[in-house]
This record gives C-alpha cells, sequence and structure tokens, in this order.
C-alpha cells in the first residue's frame, strides 16, 4: 500500500467533506445544539430517572451514538454510492492507484470526523456545563472506535445493496431517523414507555448508547459484554455481504 | 506500428453477448473511430482495451501489453476519458490535477496540460462550475497526465456546442501531431469524418463494416443527391439523362438522384443548354451519414418483418 498517496487523497476528501455544509451542521454543531437544549432545560444536577446521574453526564456518551450514525449511516454510503453513481470509482480504476484506495480515505476522513465531532460535544459539555467523567480513558476510546466501525459496517451494506443514489439516500434516512431517535442517542431510553425500550434493543445504535454510557460512567466493558457481541456479529455479518455484493459500476 | 491489436474480443454480460467477436488494429498515430448506435457494444470493447473490463475470449494487446493482466504497467501508457464521468462535487479543477498527477510515476505538467487545454485560469474553480465543453477539457487533461502514447476517447463532445465541438476537433488533430493515437467512440457522422484516419461501424456487437473513411463510403453503391429550386421547370426530362436514376419534386425544389460524377454533368449541362432558371444548387456526395442510414434502413426493414411474423402468428 502506497501511504503518501492514502494520505493525499484522505486529506483530499477531508477537504471535501467539510465543505460539505449538511455534513457540517449535523455533524459537528446539532449534537451541541441538542446537548444545549437538553441542558437548558434539566441542568446537570443528579437526577432520577438516570439513576441518580446528571442529563448531561448521561447524555454526552449518548449522542455518541448520533455522531456516528450521521458519519456511519449517512455520510459513508451516500457518498459511496455517490462516487459509484458518477463513475469516480470506475475513472480510479482506469488509474494506476487502486480504487480501494478511495474507500479506505472514505474510512478515514468519517472515522476522523467522528472523533472531531465527538471531541467538540465534549468540549461544549465541558465549557457549558460541568460535565463529568467517571470512567477510564482507554475503555471509553476502545468502545468508541469499536462503536464506530461497527455502524460503518452497516453503512457500507447500504452501499453495497443501493442500485444508485436515489436508493441510497432512502434506505439511509429510513436506517438513520429511527436509529437517532428510537434508540436514545437523542430523546433518552430512560425516558421512553417499555414497550419502545423493547423495539429499540433490536437497533444496533442502541447498544452504542448503552455501552457508551456504562464505560462512560465508570462501569467496566464486561458489563456490556452482551452489547459489545452483538455490535461484533453485526460488524462480521455487514462486512461480509458488503464485501460479497459491492460493485464498482 | 500497431498500438492496439484486437482479435476476436468477444464480451458476455450473463446470456447477453455485447460483443461478438471483434476484430481490428489501430497503428501508431492513427485516429480510429468506432461509431454505431447505443447498445452496439462500442463502449464495451473499449472498456476492455482501457483494462476496465474482462474479455469473455479473444485476444487484446496495447503497446505489446495484456490490458487485464498488466493493468498498472498499461495505465502508465494509455490515457483515458470515459463515458459521463462527473468528478466530485466541490473538488477545484487544480485539487483534482494534482490529486492525479500523484498517481504517476513520470506525470506530464498539468499547469501546462490546463494552458493548452484553455483552463489555466480556471485552476481555483469548482469543477462542478464549469461548463460541459471545459469539464470535457478537464477530462482530456486527467487523460493526458500519464503522458500516454495511446488516449481514449467515448463520446467526448455529446453534449457540447457545436464551437466546443470544432475546438475538440481540433485538438484531437493537434494531439495526434504530438504523436498520440487516438480512439474516438462516437454517435457522429460528422465528427468522424472531420477527425478520423480509419473507422469501424458497429451495430449489435459485431463490426459491420470498417476502413477509411473514403473506403468505407466506396463500398456502398451510394448516390449522389443533386437538388436546386426551379419552380417552373417541367422535371420529367431530368429523368431520362444519363446516370439519373431518380427525380423527386418537393414543393419548388427539384431533387435528382444518381452515380456521382455523370448524373452531375449531365444536369448541369442540361439546365445550362436549356436555359432554365434555377438557383440554390447543392450537390450532395454520399458520406457515413448516408452509409450509417443505409445500414441502420436495412436494420429496420428487418426488425419491421420479424414484427409483421410475429404479428402475422
Amino acid at each position: 500500500m502506497d501511504l503518501r498517496i492514502a494520505l493525499k487523497l484522505t486529506v483530499l476528501e477531508g477537504k471535501l467533506f467539510l465543505r460539505n455544509y449538511i455534513n457540517v451542521f449535523f455533524l459537528l454543531l446539532f449534537p451541541s445544539l441538542i446537548l444545549l437544549l437538553f441542558g437548558g432545560m434539566f441542568g446537570n444536577e443528579p437526577a432520577a430517572i438516570f439513576g441518580g446521574y446528571g442529563t448531561v453526564d448521561v447524555s454526552v456518551p449518548a449522542y455518541a451514538g448520533m455522531i456516528i450514525s450521521v458519519t456511519g449511516l449517512m455520510c459513508l454510503p451516500l457518498t459511496l454510492s455517490e462516487y459509484r453513481e458518477k463513475k469516480i470509482l470506475k475513472r480510479f480504476r482506469a488509474t494506476p492507484l487502486s480504487p480501494h484506495y478511495v474507500i479506505i480515505a472514505q474510512i478515514g476522513v468519517n472515522l476522523l470526523m467522528t472523533v472531531v465531532g465527538m471531541l467538540l460535544l465534549f468540549i461544549t459539555a465541558r465549557i457549558v456545563f460541568d460535565l463529568h467523567f467517571m470512567g477510564d480513558f482507554l475503555p471509553v476510546v476502545a468502545v468508541f472506535l469499536f462503536s464506530t466501525l461497527g455502524i460503518f459496517s452497516l453503512g457500507f451494506l447500504i452501499a453495497a445493496v443501493a442500485p444508485n443514489m436515489m436508493a441510497a439516500t432512502a434506505i439511509a434516512y429510513l436506517v438513520y431517523f429511527p436509529m437517532l431517535f428510537l434508540t436514545g442517542a437523542t430523546i433518552p431510553i430512560e425516558m421512553m414507555p417499555e414497550t419502545m425500550q423493547k423495539i429499540a434493543a433490536v437497533l444496533p445504535v442502541t447498544h452504542v448508547v448503552k455501552a457508551m454510557k456504562a464505560v462512560w460512567l465508570g462501569e467496566s466493558i464486561a458489563s456490556v459484554s452482551s452489547s459489545l457481541l452483538l455490535l461484533a456479529g453485526i460488524m462480521v455479518v455487514c462486512f461480509f455481504l458488503s464485501f460479497k455484493l459491492f460493485r464498482w459500476e | 506500428m500497431k498500438m492496439i491489436e484486437v482479435d476476436s474480443l468477444t464480451v458476455k454480460y450473463g446470456d447477453l453477448c455485447a460483443v461478438d467477436g471483434v476484430s481490428f488494429n489501430v497503428a501508431e498515430q492513427e485516429i480510429f473511430g468506432i461509431v454505431g448506435p447505443n447498445g452496439a457494444g462500442k463502449t464495451s470493447t473499449v472498456e476492455c482495451i482501457e483494462g476496465l473490463r474482462r474479455a469473455h475470449s479473444g485476444r487484446v494487446r496495447v503497446v505489446g501489453l495484456d490490458p487485464w493482466r498488466e493493468r498498472r504497467a498499461l495505465y502508465g501508457v494509455i490515457g483515458a476519458q470515459l463515458q459521463d464521468t462527473a468528478y466530485q462535487d466541490r473538488v477545484r479543477v487544480g485539487e483534482l490535477c494534482k490529486l492525479f498527477s500523484s498517481l504517476y510515476r513520470n506525470p506530464a505538467s498539468y499547469e501546462e496540460l490546463l494552458e493548452i487545454m484553455q483552463l489555466g485560469d480556471r485552476r481555483r474553480a469548482l469543477v462542478s462550475t464549469l461548463s460541459g465543453g471545459q469539464r470535457q477539457r478537464l477530462s482530456i487533461v486527467l487523460a493526458l497526465l500519464p503522458n500516454p502514447r495511446v488516449v481514449f476517447l467515448d463520446e467526448l463532445t455529446t453534449g457540447l456546442d457545436p464551437r466546443a465541438r470544432h475546438q475538440m476537433w481540433d485538438l484531437m488533430l493537434q494531439l495526434r501531431e504530438r504523436g498520440l493515437t487516438i480512439v474516438l467512440v462516437s454517435h457522429y457522422m460528422d465528427e468522424v469524418e472531420a477527425v478520423c484516419d480509419r473507422v469501424a461501424i458497429m451495430d449489435r456487437g459485431r463490426i459491420l463494416v470498417d476502413g477509411s473513411v473514403g473506403d468505407v463510403v466506396g463500398r456502398f453503391d451510394l448516390l449522389t443527391e443533386i437538388s436546386f429550386y426551379a419552380g417552373l421547370m417541367q422535371s420529367g426530362e431530368l429523368a431520362g439523362l444519363a446516370g439519373v436514376q431518380s427525380v423527386e419534386r418537393q414543393r419548388n425544389r427539384i431533387i435528382v438522384r444518381g452515380r456521382s460524377d455523370e448524373a452531375v454533368g449531365a444536369v448541369l449541362q442540361y439546365l445550362g443548354q436549356n436555359s432554365v432558371a434555377y438557383s440554390g444548387l447543392v450537390v450532395k456526395q454520399p458520406g457515413l451519414e448516408e452509409v450509417f442510414l443505409e445500414l441502420a434502413g436495412y436494420r429496420l426493414s428487418e426488425a419491421s418483418s420479424t414484427a409483421a411474423g410475429e404479428r402475422g402468428r
């Protein structure tokens, strides 16, 4: 693999990502705005509904699900299907560069932007509200990256099964909105009735939210092993299917 | 020297045979045109030569390389402009050129190429803001970056205005002057006549006819058309002139069809000797367009007879 070219392509794709104001809004601003809204309403005092933790302290790790969903379920599949439809992937095939680099660059850019989105949210919460972090650094980073890859695998599957951009957009929205609103990634799952919580349990992002919250609040990785195993299963199945089904043109 | 050799090339998509045993060669510094209706197999053929598609069977060599097995080496010697490729939204002309340059070992200077293609002042422009002609010229810049020996242009002028098309034609001839071999896929017969040394007309996966433009036209027994305005003239006598095959009247315009030089001479002589008042005389020599229509007509009549047969049942 030629790292120099991979890096060049990633930097260029990163610039293009940031020139898209929709990406910038939903990834970099929206999570902070929602936090300001809920934090402004409920403050960060210990609340019984959150098991004695503050609203902001519980929301910040939960919003990881929101941020990962934007890059993984929207940016990644929509960009890949756009590049296929516009024959950009094919154009790269007619060069010494393998089009795999385009995919590597997309993973790189989206992973980086996911981290940046999370950092911005963290900074907002830290400055505006008195955010507490009760976990350990390493488990939180590990669960965050693992969750990101798990949701990215779903995004790849969308790009692989959608025959064109229209279909990819339709599927992405159909997957994205339930993942955003029914999983606790935006509206706390604790506030939902029991039946809705049961429905939420089948959505992958629910498990991202659950695992992130747990390690953020200081519980061990082992305590959320079932959620992580589920994400691992999704990752294996989705990556395998995408690999089988993906078409360059 | 043969730059491209194609021997009995066959391409299949499932059961559909898109290219059915096509053979041709392209010599160095030649401009070779491939024309034909949509779905004729033109692009499939070219994509096999460009290493983008795997042949079902047959042998292809480009500058001595097997396009499918020696792709990396291939992309150092060929440049490709693909049919309706777009580029990323929000990418700038300069950024795209720089990225593509970094893919080649000894790339040509993209600054120079942009100047030649009259895009020098558009380096900072977003690709999405370029006009159709500018975008196609950018595609040519990218195709020329590897310092190729062969370039492939697939429907380069489709959708361009007449002025931009003529610019493209001049450009192709300039590129050939610089030593390039060009393979041009086109819908337009006037384009092929204007720039191509040799042409292959394809339909339904086969080459119907190929050779130099003059040869191809000469192989068909096509009639020259002489037409002029002469409202008062009795056109009946024209039919008896040497070489004339048919006379037709469309309101004030008389159309005479016949064997090339013989008929033209006879008609002009007749008009002069009988002091006929005529105007707007046009002599139209048969060209590729007529060859194509002749071939298409054959195909249409074949198709309609099949359809009639089916209705009869």
